[in-house]
């Protein structure tokens, strides 16, 4: 389908003219968020013809495939030292490059009724959606970390710029926070880069030696890529920017957040760290896994605590995305693929969730759990999105998180045994506060607190974007194979290393 | 013909005669023009034609092999090199200038004075002897006191000229005793003859002399000054924010490579063999001199005395070329330095941009600017970045090479402690993004005066070249990356080190 197309970098490109035409719109501002729709809906189509393109276990000779990898483009860039722009996708890399695309094109519906600086507004949204996708594709370590850093910027502005109260703080919490891990990252691609000794920067020729590193130098550059990608996942007790910035965030802002960037650090672990470093990863591994459970657990009991509902959602990610890493943490097939799989399943939920806690701000003017109550029965569409998200995110089965965190305590058990029995506990208290938030919030006696006889329902460009994601979480809650023999058969070419995974 | 070989004996100082003459016809055209913005075109002139030149024999390759007819001076990639920086910097800088000097007297000294000051510069540049790079630190040097002092009615014109002149006598001495020192243990004052001279004297005396290292120290002492390593730092500041904001431009982003050009042609050249003797010290001084200028660049309120506490930073990170001490260093430390000329002096202009529509020098000052003038703060926002080293822009692409070349000196020619080099220049990154980004949102986040503002055309066009080659150096450095490398690679006592 795409034999002679660049297909790749035309989606990256699309996002990228599309800022640049919203930056440019002068006077005509109030068609910025048509723009931005345009293009990104162009570049979701794009990527939509990419996975029926998508083969999930291709023939080596086909047009395209470069050991592994599919829609391989590879031009030299900066050949003094060896950098390349090379862009590919396998089956880890295609759930969160759809995922990106989509997430995007919902978070320009979604933010439909933006009057502030519009321009900037949809146009930093798209250039963040060229970072993201360029840091989901890229098979070059300068580039990786060229795209990385990109994404930071439209982040810092969108936060600061249209934030709430506390955003000087946040925005700037956020953007040296990351940045600080993104330069550890930065030295362990150094140290991996000299050490290959190969004048390049080439991923897939990097992890063909660099497997053959002695164990102590591979520890320190695993160690160095753990905290980089650690701090983006996050990871107790690196976490304490994501509750500040998703707070602070504008709705739209906490999606892109909780649904991409946190996935950046995760799917970084397992392109970069994992397959290239395999020693370090083994003699880390079990810091990976006590760093995954006290992220399950305390973030689940930080949730109890919270009164803000937008603070919860935020605390429920540092719980859901130490699943991934406890996935990882196992190095088995099962639990390796669960991790990614899970990704992608909490990059669905959590867009519901930051949704419908931007909803309920817009429409209630706040989102203090105890001044809500009885919302069922003022805004009885929003009142079912928010349950199916909030069950969703609970581990419901039949819906997607219940198929990803189901497989990782399947892997788990199989290696640690019993262990399993605390992030088990951590469960139970996931679906406590969600149930109980729930409670207070949408059902009982309506609120007093604040004023609801002009309460109104869910708009349109709100409801449509939640209701698209939860038909997918649905979707591939019943047929998680769907996705999940692509990422399987990928995960199994990127385990090879282990010997037989 | 005797005049062919006089001809070619000039060629080496064929940029510098241009300058000169330039230089020497501006007070007469001052009397010429009435509209003084001539003036800056005449100043131009010279400046655009010797740096086509100049790029033209660098891009030909011309200077590699180094080309010499002269004893004191010789073309090649390093001078070609440095000598670009000064003349874009030098281009920058006359651009921005008439608007922001269009009240003021004697106009055409000031140009002349600057075409001297560059002109001092790229005499440093090509030097291979001690004599003739002292004298280009002089005329560099005393042209800059002068223009500090450009606004002699104002105090704290007055002041920075005092401060720089003092101090840059001093670290005058300073160096000329050092190179007294030089060649009373060298028997030589020729650059690259230092190093085989002293070998053979250390052979002779089984050992290292306390001379060579007195006077080693010296002379990192006099060009501390100049390039505003700490301890000898503390002037800078003061004469940045005195100084006009273009002459600011012009201090911070041409006459402190100057000095770079002087440390790194006599430490990696001409003493790179007591190398062991002094590469610890100098990598103390360079974290030193990273960590305070970036700690004391978080508490200011003036952004001229942000951005010089920020320029005193960027050395630090520059002087991990001298532990190091690999040509790839080398490389990192030239390109840093070419791409610092255009961030660091496009942020100046912005500043000066600003000073010509009478807006202040706090950084207060700069509240709600993206609403004013959303080109400024652009730049001003792209600049900032790029210093702070966030890719895709120059400033993280020299960084980048630099930082790594401290990762693999730690890898291959040795010590491992090299790698606190790259370890300390990425958290002092870091920490420099959190007053970069503070500027960035007062002309974002904060509400400020409303009105829309324009910039003079001239320095939008400055800000516009400083602009687009910190987009370009950072997209596509490769040929440049390259000529870094050549250039490097005159320095024949130096590792590989890639």
């Amino acid at each position: 389908m795409f034999e002679n197309i660049p297909v790749i970098s035309l989606i990256i490109l699309l996002p990228l003219i599309g800022a640049v035409a919203t930056f440019f719109l002068g006077r005509y501002e109030r068609y910025a968020k048509h723009v931005a729709l345009a293009f990104s809906a162009a570049a979701f189509v794009l990527s939509l013809c990419v996975v029926y393109a998508f083969v999930t276990v291709p023939d080596a000779s086909s047009p395209g495939y470069h050991d592994g990898y599919q829609f391989y483009e590879d031009y030299t860039w900066i050949e003094t030292i060896g950098v390349h722009y090379t862009v590919g996708l396998d089956g880890i890399s295609l759930p969160m490059f759809v995922l990106s695309t989509l997430l995007c094109m919902l978070s320009v519906i979604f933010s439909w009724d933006t009057t502030l600086r519009p321009k900037a507004y949809f146009g930093l949204i798209l250039v963040l959606e060229v970072g993201v996708l360029g840091v989901f594709t890229a098979l070059d370590y300068f580039m990786f970390y060229v795209f990385w850093e990109v994404v930071l910027i439209p982040m810092y502005f969108m936060i600061g710029v249209w934030g709430g109260p506390r955003k000087d703080y946040a925005a700037i919490k956020f953007f040296i926070y990351t940045h600080i891990a993104s330069l550890a990252m930065l030295i362990a691609i150094m140290a991996m880069y000299f050490e290959a000794g190969l004048n390049s920067f080439s991923m897939e020729r990097i992890a063909l030696v660099s497997p053959g590193f002695d164990t102590g130098i591979q520890v320190a550059i695993f160690g160095a890529l753990f905290f980089g990608f650690g701090v983006k996942l996050p990871m107790v007790p690196f976490h304490t920017w994501l509750p500040d910035a998703h707070v602070e965030a504008p709705t739209a802002g906490s999606v892109l957040l909780a649904g991409l960037l946190l996935k950046m650090g995760g799917y970084g672990l397992i392109r970069v760290a994992i397959p290239s470093l395999p020693a370090g990863a083994q003699e880390l591994a079990w810091l990976m896994a006590v760093i995954a459970v006290v992220s399950i657990v305390y973030g689940a009991m930080l949730c109890l605590a919270q009164k803000d509902l937008k603070k919860m959602v935020a605390y429920s990610s540092i719980s859901h995305m130490g699943f991934v890493l406890l996935g990882y943490a196992t190095l088995t097939q099962l639990g390796v693929t669960a991790g990614v799989f899970q990704m992608f399943a909490h990059g669905l939920v959590t867009a519901v969730l930051f949704m419908m806690c931007g909803v309920i701000q817009h429409k209630c003017g706040t989102r203090m759990i105890p001044s809500l109550g009885g919302l069922a029965k003022k805004m009885p569409i929003a009142a079912t999105l928010l349950t199916a998200g909030f069950l969703a995110s609970l581990g419901l089965p039949g819906l997607v998180s219940f198929a990803a965190e189901f497989l990782i305590f399947a892997s788990m058990f199989d290696t640690w045994g019993l262990w399993l029995l605390v992030p088990i506990a951590a469960v139970a208290v996931t679906a406590a506060y969600y149930l109980w938030a729930l409670q207070r919030s949408v059902f009982g006696p309506l609120t007093d607190k604040i004023d609801t006889s002009h309460l109104h329902d869910v708009s349109w460009y709100e409801g449509l974007p939640v209701a698209v994601l939860i038909a997918l979480i649905a979707l591939f809650g019943v047929f998680p194979m769907l996705i999940f023999s692509r990422i399987d058969a990928a995960v199994e070419l990127v385990l090879r290393v282990f010997g037989g995974g | 013909m005797a005049d062919l070989a006089v001809w070619n004996s000039l060629e080496a100082f064929a940029p510098q005669l241009v300058l000169v003459a330039f230089a020497l016809l501006m007070p007469a055209l001052d009397y010429l023009f009435k509209d003084k913005r001539l003036l800056a075109l005449a100043a131009l002139a010279p400046l655009l034609g010797v740096g086509a030149a100049v790029l033209s024999w660098t891009l030909l390759g011309i200077g590699d092999p180094p080309v010499s007819q002269l004893p004191l001076v010789q073309v090649d990639m390093f001078s070609g090199l440095f000598m670009l920086v000064f003349l874009a910097v030098g281009v920058i800088v006359v651009l921005a200038s008439p608007e922001f000097i269009r009240n003021d007297r004697n106009q055409g000294e000031y140009y002349a004075l600057v075409l001297l000051a560059i002109t001092g510069m790229t005499v440093v540049a090509e030097s291979t002897d001690l004599i003739a790079l002292f004298v280009g630190l002089e005329i560099a040097g005393i042209s800059s006191f002068a223009l500090a002092g450009f606004r002699k009615s104002e105090n704290r014109s007055s002041e920075a000229a005092t401060k720089y002149f003092i101090v840059g006598g001093f670290s005058s001495a300073l160096t000329l005793f050092a190179i007294s020192l030089f060649y009373g243990a060298a028997g030589t004052t020729e650059i690259a003859q230092l190093g085989p001279r002293l070998e053979a004297m250390f052979v002779q005396f089984e050992g290292t002399d306390s001379l060579v290292l007195l006077a080693t120290v010296l002379f990192l002492a006099g060009i501390g000054f100049k390039i505003a390593m700490v301890p000898f730092h503390m002037w800078a500041p003061d004469v940045y924010e005195g100084a006009p904001s273009p002459i600011s431009g012009l201090l911070a982003a041409a006459s402190k490579k100057m000095g770079f050009a002087a440390l790194f042609k006599v430490l990696l050249l001409g003493i790179i063999v007591t190398k062991t003797d002094w590469d610890i010290a100098v990598a103390i001084l360079a974290i030193a001199t990273m960590t305070v200028g970036n700690l004391v660049a978080v508490s200011q309120t003036s952004i001229k005395r942000m951005l010089a506490y920020s320029s005193i930073a960027q050395a630090g990170y520059i002087l991990i070329v001298l532990p190091v001490g690999t040509e790839y260093a080398l490389a990192g430390g030239l390109f840093h330095i070419l791409t610092h000329a255009f961030m660091k002096s496009g942020a100046f202009m912005v500043v000066a941009a600003l000073g010509a529509v009478a807006i202040g020098e706090r950084i207060e000052d700069f509240k709600g600017l993206s609403r004013r003038s959303p080109f400024l703060a652009f730049a001003m926002t792209i600049f900032l970045l790029s210093l702070a080293g966030i890719p895709p822009l120059a400033g993280f692409a020299s960084k980048f090479v630099l930082f790594s070349s401290a990762v693999y000196g730690s890898i291959d020619p040795g010590p491992s402690w090299l790698i606190w080099l790259a370890v300390a220049g990425v958290l002092n990154s870091a920490l420099s993004l959190y007053y970069y980004s503070r500027v960035i949102k007062c002309m974002y986040m904060d509400k400020g005066p409303e009105g829309p503002i324009r910039a003079p055309p001239m320095m939008t066009v400055a800000i516009v070249f400083a602009l687009v080659m910190t987009f370009v150096l950072g997209l596509w450095f490769d040929s440049v990356l390259e000529l870094c490398m050549r250039a490097a690679a005159a320095f024949p006592g130096l590792p590989p080190g890639n």
